[in-house]
């Protein structure tokens, strides 16, 4: 017995050494800047990285473990999700959320366009900013990374390095704080490619003082960058679980300081696991904002903790401005998804509100158009669309939009038991959080159509192919990697098979659902993010709206853009006359709304919803998030709203 | 290869070698020979079933970008980015051609190449780095649930007749069949909810190994290890109680117990050890399968590990990473096998290489 005692305190020993030996040490932060944690006030709530937990807000990681973690450097496929694009970099204009605008922000003003092709303009940049090591940010920065983008063609792995270097032809300094751009084709989103459009931009401006000093851009990992946002990393997991962030003494003069002090010294963005342990960290006040709980959990949360809310007291209770919607894509060039018959019945069986209820407890905003209904886009293109749709029809005289969707879920969810003050109650009201309408459930006028083209029920129900086959209809879906559309994939599959369609539900890895996007011969239908379009600038997704990107039925060679496969001539040539003129050009958006016509009337594919961004706070340490009452940006941990929720936010005052 | 001796009283039926007997170098000349044809066989399979799966590295990061608001990238950049990506990743030539460089790196200098999702860093690197969190956690946790669950096993198939026994094969039965995601959030809800003793996640703070971070990493890995343990136990208390009741019906311990040999030594030297031999192999066994990693924890406590390490490498094609995580085990294993043939007759006298 002594054996074995002494056998389980070595093995223990050693299991320790072996952990021991794979904690690497921590690098020092800034010189001058004290070890975190070290101005705890006496009392207070630490947070597990040593912080003061009252001066630290603390997100959930978008992307869960990172599987880059040391990897900082922007030229190369980097650790993004890890607060980078958010408090780390800065770029020439950012996005305000709220509006869809461009903003300058290391610029000093919007490019000044310098030829009628536009594809010469000048930038100035502000005055006074300065990276996080001391040294000013100037016009050399921009050259230098321009400079190493085209260097690095073949050698750096940033997918953006391809895109700028086929979008500029030449540039030039003028001075320390002017420069100049030629694009190689007219550039009237220049802002949005050289800026940030949503959700990044193609171009990251690095310390020239810093990266010159390497020979080798490909193999310089970049840990702990000096910035030009007003934090810098200050200590990160190398295991990939969490990064932490402080506050720059100097972030005034950061790229956005002339927005105003971010308000809590540190930022971790950390993961605390699978939903099931998340929730009962979140309860425990352990962290400040969520990204993508499922409503159930979020419930659960909430009664247990009545400092985490929602963005709106009022179903759906969730912020509906993400930049992309679910919409199940089909390849229109297979038979028979290549008759609008088919993909118009396909839509018509599709019980949407049954769908929303059961995958995400109706709290979901529809859209019938292929892009998302938001406070920005509703006005420009929704609108516009609303009496159009009231009188569409099919090719049979038949109506297929119910102006009704949105009022006739408030009455499920009222049936439901989902307390009155908690639901919308005018037509505005209804119309803003549920959406505009959607289509029609109806099996019986989508039989009809079926039965048009050949395809009708067999004797167990079944839709057949015209040869009197079976009609199998695979659905792909994400499997656990994205469990919201897992659930709205097996909710669709129920549907349809409900209405009499076969239908294969496969659940496929995120590498393979990449796959099956993008190639011809693996796609028959598949639900999946589409159109992400935040800015009333359609073409940053549908720039692909050209007969270059049809490829045949079954090719193997993979696509480029046009993930839902429409051909359509009137479509094509709209778009390309899009392409000629500034997007902020009336006919540019009349242009917008022409082609929606065109996508509704051959059902180019079944948009669904915008993305629930179900995304709970915990003002326990921490108030001031956007809310529907307080909208001064989306409540996202990512995008600029990330910037301007550590600007708005306040401390409670809980120690 | 054994034989069984004469005096083998265990059951089994006897056999005695009629061919000439084969050296112990021989024996372990051979045994070495189907080891490397198994690391071959292994490694090759390992280079080409990522092949085979439907995603690509390349791909998976391209639709990443095109799934981005704000990418939008056109044929040119994209066919730009594939050529770079596949001349950076070594994903040109043949499928013969990189299969050959595959088997040099890995045979000559254990070189696995780039992780193609953190581009250029070594995947041998990332195992480093990972390895010591999962030998750590997984040594410590097999070992001590190997121990207890052979410990109580053997008392309750020894005093199979007292009613403490059967209360622990009751433990035994209970947890065993429970799925260890539910077992490990039942302890997550006890342990660190309801009752926070033990952290919902794991945050380790990279620095030097002084004894506040020793005390740190024992605190992080208590519940991920308590988990580990209690699930193992019940298998091993079940297969343990059934082998020690067997043994103890052998004749040659009935003669022990005629004889006047007191309990005690009756069950530590008869019964135990020869019920421990297949415990042993198990063991080894579970020992080699350690470089899985263990996924669940690793997901549900957010600990480092090497599953995760695999899981990521799957979802994103990154076959490099999946070719050394899996080498690490098909290694560890057939290890851990010829070392178990080679040690039986430490373990068991009777066993004899001729």
């Amino acid at each position: 017995m002594k054996r074995s005692v002494w056998l389980v305190a070595l093995l223990a020993f050693v299991a320790l050494a072996l952990v021991a030996c794979g904690a690497p040490a921590a690098p020092a932060g800034p010189a001058g800047e004290a070890a975190a944690g070290e101005a705890a006030p006496a009392g207070g709530v630490m947070t597990d990285v040593g912080t003061p937990r009252s001066e630290t807000l603390i997100f959930q990681t978008f992307d869960r473990k990172a599987a880059n973690p040391d990897q900082m450097n922007p030229l190369m496929a980097y650790a993004v999700w890890r607060g980078f694009r958010e408090l780390g970099w800065g770029y020439l204009w950012e996005t305000d959320t709220g509006t869809g605008e461009s903003y300058p922000e290391l610029a000093e003003s919007m490019p000044e366009v310098l030829n009628d092709e536009y594809t010469k303009f000048r930038i100035k940049l502000k005055e006074g900013i300065y990276w996080s090591d001391g040294v000013e940010f100037t016009t050399d920065d921009v050259i230098y990374t321009l400079d190493a983008y085209f260097d690095g063609i073949g050698k750096l792995t940033n997918g953006n390095i391809s895109r700028l270097t086929n979008y500029i032809k030449s540039y030039e300094a003028i001075d320390k704080y002017t420069f100049e751009v030629e694009t190689v084709n007219p550039a009237y989103d220049f802002t949005t490619v050289m800026g940030v459009y949503t959700w990044a931009s193609a171009f990251i401006p690095v310390p020239k003082h810093i990266f010159e000093q390497e020979e080798d851009l490909a193999a310089f990992r970049n840990t702990y960058p000096v910035t030009l946002g007003p934090y810098f990393v200050k200590e990160y997991d190398p295991n990939g679980f969490w990064q932490l962030w402080e506050l720059r003494e100097d972030w005034e003069r950061s790229a956005w300081g002339w927005m105003g002090e971010p308000k809590p010294k540190w930022v971790l963005y950390k993961d605390f696991g699978p939903e099931e342990s998340r929730v009962l960290a979140f309860v425990q006040n352990q962290y400040d904002v969520d990204t993508f709980m499922s409503p159930d959990s979020i419930k659960g949360a909430q009664q247990r903790n009545d400092k985490i809310t929602t963005f709106s007291p009022k179903m759906p209770y969730h912020n509906m401005d993400d930049a992309c919607g679910y919409g199940v894509l089909m390849n229109m060039h297979k038979a028979p998804l290549d008759k609008p018959e088919v993909r118009w019945a396909l839509a018509l069986s599709l019980d949407l509100k049954d769908v929303g209820i059961n995958s995400v407890s109706g709290e979901f905003k529809a859209s019938p158009l292929p892009m998302v209904d938001t406070q920005i886009l509703r006005p420009i293109y929704f609108d516009p669309m609303i009496p159009w749709l009231n009188e569409f029809t099919l090719a049979d005289g038949y109506k297929p939009f119910d102006p009704d969707f949105g009022s006739d879920l408030v009455e499920r969810l009222r049936e439901m038991g989902i307390p009155e003050s908690e639901l919308p109650d005018t037509p505005e009201e209804i119309s803003t959080n549920f959406g505009i309408g959607y289509w029609k459930y109806d099996p019986a006028e989508a039989e009809k159509l079926m039965a048009s083209v050949g395809m009708n029920k067999n004797a167990d129900g079944f839709y057949t192919l015209p040869d009197g086959t079976v009609w199998e209809l695979e659905l792909v879906i994400p499997g656990d990697w994205n469990k919201v559309m897992q659930r709205v994939g097996f909710s669709i599959a129920d549907s349809w098979r409900k209405a009499g369609i076969q239908v294969n539900a496969r659940q496929v890895d995120n590498a393979e659902f990449g796959n099956v996007q993008n190639t011809n011969a693996l796609l028959t239908t598949m639900l999946n993010w589409t159109n992400c379009i935040f800015t009333p600038n359609y073409l940053n997704s549908w720039f692909s709206i050209a007969p270059e990107y049809i490829m045949e039925p079954n090719s193997t060679e993979l696509i480029t853009g046009n993930m839902w496969r429409w051909e359509n001539e009137r479509a094509f040539e709209l778009i390309a006359e899009s392409k000629t003129m500034p997007t902020t050009d009336q006919r540019f958006r009349d242009i917008g709304v022409e082609v929606l016509k065109e996508f509704v009337t051959d059902m180019g594919y079944i948009n669904i919803m915008n993305i629930p961004t179900t995304i709970p706070t915990n003002e326990y340490y921490w108030t001031g998030y956007p809310k529907q009452d307080n909208y001064y940006a989306v409540p996202y941990s990512w995008w600029s709203s990330a910037k301007e929720m550590v600007v708005n936010v306040e401390p409670t005052g809980m120690k | 290869m054994y034989v069984r001796q004469r005096g083998d009283l265990r059951g089994a039926p006897l056999r005695l070698r009629m061919e000439p007997p084969m050296g112990l170098f021989q024996y372990i000349a051979s045994r070495l020979g189907v080891y490397f044809f198994v690391l071959f066989i292994g490694i090759s399979v390992t280079f080409f079933l990522p092949r085979f799966m439907p995603s690509d590295p390349i791909e998976n990061y391209i639709s990443q970008l095109q799934n981005q608001a704000g990418q939008a990238m056109n044929p040119d950049d994209i066919a730009r980015l594939r050529t770079t990506l596949a001349e950076l990743y070594g994903l040109e030539g043949s499928l013969f051609s990189q299969y050959v460089g595959y088997l040099k790196r890995v045979f000559l200098t254990f070189d696995f190449g780039p992780s193609f999702s953190s581009f250029p860093r070594p995947v041998t690197e990332f195992i480093l780095q990972a390895l010591p969190w999962t030998l750590g956690l997984l040594l410590t946790t097999t070992t001590l649930a190997w121990l207890i669950g052979n410990t109580v096993g053997l008392l309750a198939g020894f005093f199979h007749n007292k009613r403490a026994a059967t209360v622990l094969e009751v433990i035994g039965v209970t947890i065993y069949p429970i799925p260890y995601y539910i077992l490990a959030l039942i302890f997550i809800l006890v342990l660190a909810y309801i009752f926070p003793l033990f952290p919902l996640s794991t945050t380790i703070r990279p620095g030097p190994l002084t004894f506040e971070k020793i005390k740190n990493i024992l605190y992080n890995s208590a519940l991920p290890a308590l988990t580990l343990i209690t699930a193992g136990f019940g298998w091993n208390i079940l297969s343990m109680k059934s082998l020690s009741y067997a043994t103890k019906q052998e004749p040659f311990v009935n003669f022990a117990r005629l004889k006047g040999t007191p309990p005690r030594t009756m069950m530590v030297s008869y019964v135990f050890r020869n019920a421990l031999l297949p415990q042993i192999t198990a063991l080894a066994l579970s020992m080699g399968s350690i470089f899985n990693g263990a996924l669940l924890t690793e997901m549900l406590f957010s600990y480092p590990g090497l599953g995760l390490l695999m899981r990521s490498a799957v979802g994103s094609g990154d076959y490099n990473m999946l070719y050394g995580t899996i080498t690490m085990t098909i290694i560890a294993v057939a290890t851990a096998t010829l070392l178990i043939d080679l040690l039986y007759p430490l373990f068991d006298p009777r066993i004899r290489y001729r």
